[in-house]
Parts: structure tokens; sequence; C-alpha cells
């Protein structure tokens, strides 16, 4: 079981920059809001705020067929909502969407708090059910994931997840 | 009403090297009218995500248009995506609505009646929106309008956003389920871009 203490904003957006995505397409969420204000104000990258999770995966798979380097951040949520585009504008065609999704139910789930919240418990299920390889960002150890689900999406030409559990510090 | 099988010839002996995404029965035509290396079948990527697809392709290929052939169906599925063109949608976008008032691909029946998808769009910021401020929304009625406007829409700065009142009477071929991944390959290799990712 992981647990951890989240990760910095800051250094998230640097390793995003560090990788050279050149779109970033995200819904703010409660989790990821320091991200966002981050990576609004970083000129390395356009942020593109759809109005929901399966219109995000449309566009970043039209922004990548067309040679961008797009991240998708998305919730938990956002992700099970938008499963019929993942696997339209992912899986099938093997387009090698980047995602960086937050696990939201997390923090409760591991502090044992009832009732478990369902999407935490159907995450990680949902992303094996769709054979979606993906790795956990619990603390800035792990940060290195981003770089590895890049790799792992451009090897295979398929969708690869990073998933984090806490709320983004500063 | 316009002929939609004219509407897309028009279209076609227009269309240079614009990228053209198409979705539902008008993928079942559009190859009557065009074999084209950036032609983009979107069927079955995800309904109601084709305008989207097409934002994302503007955006990264802003040396060209993006033009989008969608229907009013697949467009109460997303309605949220107006708000989105009418913020970020690119100069290059152009979305033609293919208004017939059915789900014409599971047998014609009716969608709700009364929705102005033309106002829906004005109300979502489409006009003097997008990106540069200079979206613009419009309606043609016929075949004639549509051919009259038509080189201004492949030259002018939007996002365009144009509702087309279509009607069909000709069979339709039937659906083709060709390989999804090799309708990507196809489009990267025609945008010269399909090397650069396996390259990294």
């Amino acid at each position: 079981m992981t647990v951890g203490n989240g990760l910095s904003g800051s250094k998230t957006v640097e390793s995003i920059v560090a990788l050279g995505f050149s779109h970033v397409v995200m819904i703010p969420d409660a989790e990821t809001r320091v991200l966002f204000d981050e990576l609004v104000a970083r000129p390395e990258m356009q942020l593109i705020s759809p109005a929901r999770e399966g219109e995000g995966v449309a566009i970043a798979a039209g922004l990548w067929v067309g040679g961008a380097r797009p991240l998708l951040i998305l919730q938990n949520t956002g992700m099970m909502e938008a499963g019929d585009t993942i696997r339209g504008c992912g899986l099938g065609p093997k387009i090698p969407l980047r995602m960086l999704v937050g696990w939201r139910g997390y923090p409760g789930a591991m502090a044992g708090r009832l009732p478990i919240d369902s999407a935490f418990t159907y995450t990680e299920p949902i992303l094996r059910a769709w054979g979606i390889p993906y790795r956990l960002m619990m603390e800035e150890g792990d940060l290195d994931a981003l770089a590895e689900i890049d790799r792992i999406a451009a090897e295979t030409s398929m969708p690869a997840a990073a998933v984090f559990g806490w709320t983004f510090r500063p | 009403m316009i002929e939609r099988l004219d509407l897309l010839r028009a279209l076609a002996d227009r269309r240079t090297d614009e990228i053209v995404v198409m979705t539902m029965t008008a993928t079942l035509q559009w190859p009557v009218v065009s074999q084209h290396d950036l032609d983009f079948d979107f069927l079955a990527f995800g309904m109601g995500h084709a305008a989207d697809f097409g934002l994302g392709l503007a955006l990264s290929r802003p040396e060209r248009k993006t033009i989008v052939l969608k229907g009013d169906g697949g467009l109460l599925m997303n309605l949220g995506s107006l708000a989105t063109i009418g913020r970020f949608g690119p100069p290059n976008l152009v979305v033609l609505l293919l208004e017939n008032r059915i789900y014409e691909m599971t047998g014609g029946q009716g969608l709700p009646t009364g929705v102005d998808f033309e106002a829906l769009a004005r109300a979502s910021g489409i006009h003097n929106g997008g990106s540069q401020g200079t979206g613009k929304v419009e309606r043609c009625e016929t075949l004639d309008d549509f051919a009259a406007e038509l080189p201004r829409l492949l030259t002018e700065s939007g996002p365009h956003f144009v509702v087309l009142p279509v009607t069909n009477s000709h069979t339709l071929p039937p659906v083709n389920h060709s390989d999804h991944a090799g309708r990507v390959v196809k489009l990267r290799r025609a945008l010269g871009v399909e090397r650069a990712e396996s390259q990294r």
C-alpha cells in the first residue's frame, strides 16, 4: 500500500515543461487547482480547458495526430466519464495519450474513513480493465513517473497514466 | 434544404490542402466526392466529439484550415464543446453543422424540436470569439449560398461555425469499419508528422 504526502505543484509543472509537452488539456478540480494556476502562468505550453473530460480527450487526440505533444490532466471521475472517448480516441486507434489522473477518494481511503468513495474503489480496476499502464505519484520521489509514462506511451503508441492521490501543494 | 451530397461535392471541388474531418452519415458520402490524404473519417472515434478532435488538429496545424463535417444530433451530445470553441477555437477551424433534425444513422428518429443551433453557437461565444476574436456564426439556406460563401470560409480567419440545413435523397453506401489506427497513421503521414513520435 502506498500512502505518501503529495507533490509540489511547482516541481510537477517543471517536470511537465522539461518533458516538452506543447499543450495541457485539463479541467481544474480541488486537487489540481495549484497545478492549474502554475500552468496558466507558463508560456512554454498552451493550457486548454474543455467543458468536459470526454471533450478534452478528443482535443488531445487531435493535437497529437497533428504533431503536438499534449498532456491530459483529469480527475478519476472525469476519466470514467470520458471512457468512450478514451476507447475511441486512444485505445482503438493507438493514440498515445499521456494522462495525469487524480485519484479522488485516496486520502480518505488511506485514513480509513467510511464510507469509501466509489471513485476511489473503481479507479485502478478501470485502468486495468482498459489495459492502460499506470504509475503512482504519491510523493516528490515519484515525479519520475511522468517521464516513465511518456516513454511507455511513445514505445507502445497506447495511452499511459500517472495517478496522483493528494492535493498538489504550492 | 440542401441536398447533402451536392453540398459535399461543392466543398470537395473547392478544397485544396485543408484537413477534412467527417463523422456519421457524412463519412458514408464524403468518399463518393473525395479521396484525399487529408480526409479523416472520425466514425467510431467517439460520438459527438468530431469537432473537438478537429479543434485539436487545428491548434496543432495552424498553417492550414481544418474543416469538420458533423451532425446536429452529435452536437447535442456535446453542447459544451461550443463554449470551448468560443474560447479556444483558432482562426483556422471551420465547423460545418449538417442540420437534418434526425438521428439519420440509426434510422431517422427525430431530434428534440425547437433547438436553434445557430443561437446556441452565438450564445456560446463563437461569434466574435475564438482565440483571436474573429469567430463567425453563420447559416446558409441554399446550395448557392454555401457555394458563394465557401471561398471566404476557406480563407478568412475564424473559427467559423456554419449551420447548413440538409436532406438526403440518395441511398447511403454501407458503413466502412476500416482500421482506426490506420486512419491515424495515414493522416499523420500526410501531415509529415508520423515519424516524429517514433523517433523520440
